[in-house]
């Protein structure tokens, strides 16, 4: 074979190799390839009708030693972050409950948008088992925000404000025992993937607390699958 | 020495490289045009609003505008593949012909250039202009537009607050865009709209929708990790409809 098509299929073969490690490589940098999948509980009477009924329930931890990241907090022990996942499976067509346990503190918000409740049924949730329709923003710990494409896919946005606990009951060590619970219900419509992430600027290092933690895919933020 | 004995030089434009080289310039201006027309403009998003019919109509003539350079440097580099190759190992003659250092020709290549180029400048000005001219419409509608990673918040005037945005057909819209934390940019991809978002500033932009329908609005500025996911939908709907919408979410907001 000609030494010049043999060059070329070579060039176009390694150019392939070398792609394909790139992509290898940054699929296993994940920090978080765990996927929580939502718990069938029967189902529920909506405004929608009756629809089968599916619930998850994670965490707030202010640093990484809790959750999916391990005992030593992995590579960023000092980050905070939700658990035990950050990558969540719901099913399509369905009335899904997330209940947040919030074991962290919290400052002003800046943009007092997500202070209220967004998306869910009625607009509201529950926080300690109390009815709420939002929170003061200077007193939100994180928000649980999904969103997603706009094409191609049913929209879904859904917000919710986590109250922050109070310094006074923050430990030195270990996670207060006084956590904040919120819980909040919304249907989900055909399959698809939305992305979801905290907007309490709960990171350092960039421009309005959102580097670091919140810039880093597995912390605050992660994959909403809706599977149909 | 009689004159008649000189081998008689033809006049430039009639030699056979310069005639293959109009051919294939008018060729490929014709290809060129019509490809980047007909694909390129054709494949761009169905307009929602007279600013986005003037970008397309703008992109439309500037493509033909640029054929003919695009072709003039086709045509000669094909002519010079196909007629002008040349083979073995020493270096080919020195070329003859009269374009070299002609202060004609390069002063002819400056002033085309200059006149398309003042041609683009105008043209883009005229569809500018006709922006500005709703930011200044008395009955425009004001809306405070927030971009933050990763997601756009919308206010309306009388207290309404959305994350996807809603407009009355027909009626001018001004935005006042700002950021609260990184660099966004504020883009209704069917509107022809854009316009950054920047922190502690507002910058502002306006436009008429004119189709009802469904349309997106993007982020346009690379803003961090979720940037791709920083789109909603903008929801273009008759006025009646817009009112409805705009009172439940005002009242929403005030029992929230």
């Amino acid at each position: 074979m000609n030494k010049r098509i043999l060059g070329a299929l070579a060039t176009v073969v390694i150019g392939a190799g070398v792609i394909a490690g790139i992509g290898t490589y940054v699929a296993a940098a994940k920090n978080d390839s765990s996927v929580l999948v939502a718990t069938p509980a029967g189902t529920l009477d909506t405004p929608q009708g009756n629809l089968p009924h599916a619930t998850l329930a994670i965490s707030v931890y202010p640093d990484s030693s809790a959750g999916t990241h391990g005992k030593d907090g992995g590579a960023h022990p000092g980050y905070v972050t939700y658990g035990p996942s950050t990558n969540f499976e719901v099913p399509a067509h369905s009335v899904i409950t997330i209940t947040v346990t919030n074991y962290d503190s919290g400052e002003s918000l800046n943009n007092d948008y997500f202070a209220h409740v967004r998306g869910t049924i009625d607009g509201s949730a529950q926080l300690n088992g109390e009815r709420m329709t939002s929170i003061s923003s200077d007193a939100v710990g994180h928000t649980f925000t999904i969103h997603g494409l706009a094409v191609g896919q049913d929209e879904l946005f859904v917000s919710v404000p986590m109250k922050a606990v109070a310094e006074e009951n923050i430990p030195e060590t270990g996670f207060t025992s006084k956590p904040n619970i919120t819980s909040f219900t919304f249907i989900t419509g055909s399959a698809g993937e939305y992305v979801w992430n905290c907007e309490y600027p709960c990171g350092d290092g960039t421009i309005a607390k959102f580097g670091a933690a919140m810039s880093t895919m597995g912390y605050m933020s992660g994959h909403f699958t809706v599977k149909g | 020495m009689s004159n008649h004995l000189i081998p008689k030089t033809p006049q430039w434009w009639k030699k056979p490289d310069i005639k293959k080289t109009a051919i294939l310039w008018a060729i490929c201006t014709l290809v060129i045009g019509f490809v980047g027309v007909e694909f390129h403009v054709r494949n761009m998003v169905r307009p929602a609003s007279e600013t986005m019919s003037g970008v397309i109509s703008l992109m439309r003539i500037f493509t033909w505008a640029a054929a003919p350079v695009a072709g003039l440097v086709g045509a000669m580099c094909l002519t010079a593949l196909t007629t002008k190759r040349h083979y073995g190992d020493n270096p080919p003659p020195d070329a003859d012909h009269e374009i070299a250092n002609s202060p004609r020709a390069v002063g002819l290549w400056i002033v085309v250039s200059s006149f398309l180029c003042l041609f683009a400048l105008i043209a883009g000005f005229i569809v500018i202009q006709k922006d500005s001219a709703e930011l200044l419409s008395s009955d425009a509608i004001q809306l405070n537009v927030t971009g933050q990673q990763w997601v756009w918040t919308i206010d309306y005037p009388n207290g309404a607050r959305s994350q996807d945005l809603y407009l009355p057909v027909n009626k001018p819209v001004v935005f006042h865009v700002t950021s609260v934390d990184v660099k966004h940019s504020f883009w209704i991809v069917q509107m022809g709209v854009k316009i950054d978002a920047n922190p502690g500033y507002t910058t502002e932009t306006a436009v008429t929708p004119n189709k009802i329908g469904v349309f997106d609005l993007r982020c346009a500025e690379l803003c961090g990790l979720l940037h791709a996911y920083m789109q909603t939908k903008v929801h273009v709907v008759s006025q009646a409809d817009y009112d409805a919408w705009l009172n439940n979410h005002a009242a929403i907001e005030k029992g929230a």
